[in-house]
């Protein structure tokens, strides 16, 4: 177990409880999501919530339930759910989408600058239910009428749930999707439909969705030449082995100047060599390692 | 020495307003050489209990989170104790520093640089134990004390100053680079010879002029690495100058990282974004505690 040194955590509440870090620690070592001493009252929120459903009434007991029980698999998967549950909506992690637009979309112009086509590949490759596309084409169209004129893009947007491409495809989004909308994005690039917003044709068009599963390795190798992929909160749910083998198709999958964001304090530390961490204002992404072709 | 350091070091040694070296500073660094076994607990209490501001600040921070404290103290006395000799030496230290910034003479918000300083101290701290550093206590101090020189210059330039800053946050670029453009030297030059008019340790003026140059260290350079890497990284994450920096950074490509691999090997295993993460826990605490003090401290 580590511990921090700045204890930031509730400061009415007394130091953090050793289990929760413990629990913490946990969740950042089999899925690479961290939860910083400020957000984990937030974990302990998900814990308790899970702790009711297997009827467990203390965290230590809740810990040997994701770690030395014959359930701990699943309820690993159902506490990642509760963790990552509620996250999806528009323009969800703003420092990330203004590090794109201010810095990552600049460089990725000027590494392409050699080649002919003007043209951008994004792929949002755990899309849900598309508020991340569809934000990113918004962000491009955006792009597109300033520092970007003369350029067309394109968002790939993917996700292993049939249901959600579904919703995705309507474009229809609620008051909590649209949360952190402002009334620009609203008024431009929505349309209201009673107490809904529904995305317009303008935004939509750039937009392809497709049920993909990571561990085809046949559609995985068929995504080609991208600028950029979004893969949030999507690989934390797999084993190292399978965690290892997407990573390496969003390597191959990715051209030389790419770049790959993750959700928001989610991290490849241990899983590869392939990428290097950078830093952008409050932000971090990865990018690639050196310039070599992994084949499968 | 160039004709601008040259007028800036006269402005900087002509001005009757720069403050001295606080007089609790020196002592409580000195205590950074002591064994623990041998610094006397109320020898500390005395020294910080001579001044009530100063008192009064080390308790707002002694009951901050940020410095492990859980139960709330009333005195210096307990706070020493309860906290032990090395953190209160930390915070008092801080809270002295606190002292030095100017009120006025600009529009510049000197309590940003605090935040910074303090931000660095801890990240610094937590950085070199985190690799296997030996002093994280005087990683603790160089961190607080590396951009003295943003001091000096907001006393002895403030407009020039402000024009630094203005431009920096417009092109949204470092401000020591800033500096140089516009004033011709940056804050570790300046920060430099105040520090030796202070009679700093020299581990301290070599952080304090080298903190952007690491390689150009002639002596301490992992100390002087350690504080490079934790003040950009508290720079590409809101622990800045008040303004984001709109670029693009990879740590295992900075000088500072290099010189540090040679003589950390724990560095090469180090989980950076992990570290990254946990500044987030705390970022609000140091906006918290910072305002807090600033507020009841002047």
């Amino acid at each position: 177990m580590s511990s921090s040194p700045f204890r930031a955590a509730e400061t009415s509440l007394g130091p953090p409880n050793p289990v929760l870090v413990q629990l913490r620690d946990l969740v950042y070592q089999v899925a690479g999501i961290f939860q910083p001493d400020n957000k984990l009252r937030f974990l302990e929120d998900r814990c308790t919530k899970r702790m009711g459903v297997l009827g467990v009434t203390s965290l230590r007991d809740y810990y040997d339930c994701l770690t030395i029980k014959p359930i701990r698999q699943t309820e690993l998967l159902n506490l990642l759910n509760e963790i990552t549950i509620g996250e999806t909506c528009f323009f969800r992690n703003q420092p990330q989408l203004d590090a794109l637009r201010n810095i990552v979309l600049p460089k990725i112009v000027e590494a392409r600058a050699k080649l002919a086509l003007r043209h951008l590949r994004i792929w949002s490759a755990a899309c849900s239910t598309g508020e991340e596309p569809y934000t990113l084409s918004m962000i491009m169209l955006e792009e597109l009428a300033g520092k970007l004129k003369g350029w067309t893009y394109e968002v790939i947007a993917t996700d292993l749930n049939e249901r959600s491409i579904g919703q995705a495809k309507n474009g229809l989004y609620g008051t909590y999707s649209t949360r952190n909308l402002t009334a620009y994005f609203k008024q431009k690039y929505f349309t209201a439909r009673g107490n809904e917003l529904h995305v317009n044709p303008s935004v939509r068009e750039k937009v392809t969705f497709n049920r993909v599963n990571f561990l085809d390795d046949a559609r995985m190798a068929f995504i080609k030449g991208l600028d950029v992929i979004f893969c949030c909160n999507a690989l934390i749910y797999f084993d190292m082995g399978s965690k290892k083998r997407v990573i390496q198709h969003f390597y191959n999958n990715l051209l030389p100047h790419g770049y790959l964001f993750l959700g928001h304090a989610e991290s490849l530390y241990g899983v590869t060599d392939d990428f290097r961490l950078v830093h952008l204002p409050s932000a971090t992404a990865y990018v690639k390692s050196a310039k070599r072709v992994v084949s499968r | 020495m160039t004709d601008v350091q040259q007028e800036l070091r006269n402005k900087l040694e002509g001005l009757e307003r720069m403050p001295t070296i606080p007089a609790v500073l020196y002592p409580l660094i000195q205590y950074l050489e002591l064994p623990p076994d041998q610094m006397e607990i109320q020898k500390v209490v005395d020294l910080i209990s001579q001044d009530k501001s100063l008192a009064a600040q080390c308790l707002h921070m002694a009951n901050s989170p940020l410095f492990g404290r859980w139960q709330k103290v009333n005195s210096v006395r307990s706070a020493v104790v309860s906290l032990g000799m090395q953190r209160m030496r930390d915070i008092a230290i801080s809270c002295s520093v606190l002292a030095l910034l100017p009120s006025g003479g600009s529009d510049v918000d000197p309590v940003v640089f605090w935040e910074h300083s303090l931000g660095c101290a801890l990240v610094s701290r937590q950085f070199a134990r985190k690799i296997g550093f030996s002093e994280p206590g005087k990683a603790y101090l160089a961190g607080l004390l590396h951009d003295i020189g943003i001091v000096a210059h907001l006393w002895i330039i403030p407009a020039e100053f402000q024009q630094c800053l203005e431009t920096a946050a417009a092109k949204g670029i470092a401000l020591h680079e800033a500096e140089i453009a516009y004033i011709g030297t940056d804050h570790c030059h300046t920060g430099k010879i105040l520090g030796e008019r202070w009679s700093l340790p020299a581990e301290i003026i070599a952080t304090i002029s080298c903190h952007h140059d690491p390689e150009t260290a002639s002596t301490q350079r992992e100390l002087v690495s350690i504080i490079s890497l934790s003040d950009l990284l508290c720079r590409m994450n809101g622990l800045g100058y008040g303004y984001i920096e709109e670029r693009q950074v990879t740590f295992t490509e900075e000088s500072a990282f290099a010189v540090l691999l040679s003589e950390c090997p724990a560095l090469r295993t180090f989980d950076l974004a992990r570290f990254t993460f946990e500044l987030e826990g705390y970022m609000e605490e140091v906006h918290r505690l910072v305002s807090v003090l600033y507020r009841g401290g002047r």
